[in-house]
């Protein structure tokens, strides 16, 4: 997570909680980039990680460059664990 | 036959291999997408209900999408 705000990138975090949800995620854990409420899955869908017998997106990062285009996919383990970066910065 | 399973196991291990410690990008791709597409457009509610269009953030700075797993489940 860090590399990516030293690098100046703007971070996105998004998953299929409702906006209520994430802004009581955001405040327990003082967010401080927009936590984006795919409720139904839609955006996920589209990038491919929609999970849908479990109902979720499954742990993705795309990084995004100037020109609009993907330039990097990392899948499980080795994408951001925004929850995880989140309770390490609370405490 | 050795040869085969040494063949596999070595397979599985280049497969297993993190994507991060290669020097050039592995070739990860999802069900809709792989490195080098345009990312698709969208607009969604953050926190605050502010809708965040993509597109509007795109062309000023790398834009890092996170999909995480449900914020109030321990998956």
């Amino acid at each position: 997570m860090d590399k990516f705000r030293e690098s100046n990138a703007q971070v996105l975090g998004i998953s299929v909680d409702s906006v209520a949800d994430q802004k009581e995620f955001a405040r327990q854990n003082g967010a401080d980039f927009p936590l984006l409420s795919d409720s139904k899955g839609q955006v996920a869908t589209l990038y491919g990680v929609f999970n849908k017998e479990r109902g979720f997106a499954n742990r993705a990062t795309f990084v995004i460059d100037e020109q609009g285009r993907i330039v990097s996919i990392e899948l499980g383990s080795s994408a951001i664990n925004v929850e995880g970066a989140l309770s390490a910065c609370s405490k | 036959m050795a040869r085969a399973f040494a063949a596999a196991v070595l397979l599985l291990a280049a497969a297993s291999f993190p994507a991060g410690y290669a020097q050039q990008p592995a070739a990860v791709q999802t069900a809709t997408l792989k490195t080098g597409d345009t990312a698709p457009d969208f607009t969604l509610p953050d926190q605050d209900s502010n809708p965040v269009r993509l597109s509007s953030l795109v062309g000023k700075r790398k834009v890092v999408l996170a999909f995480y797993v449900k914020a109030f489940t321990s998956g």
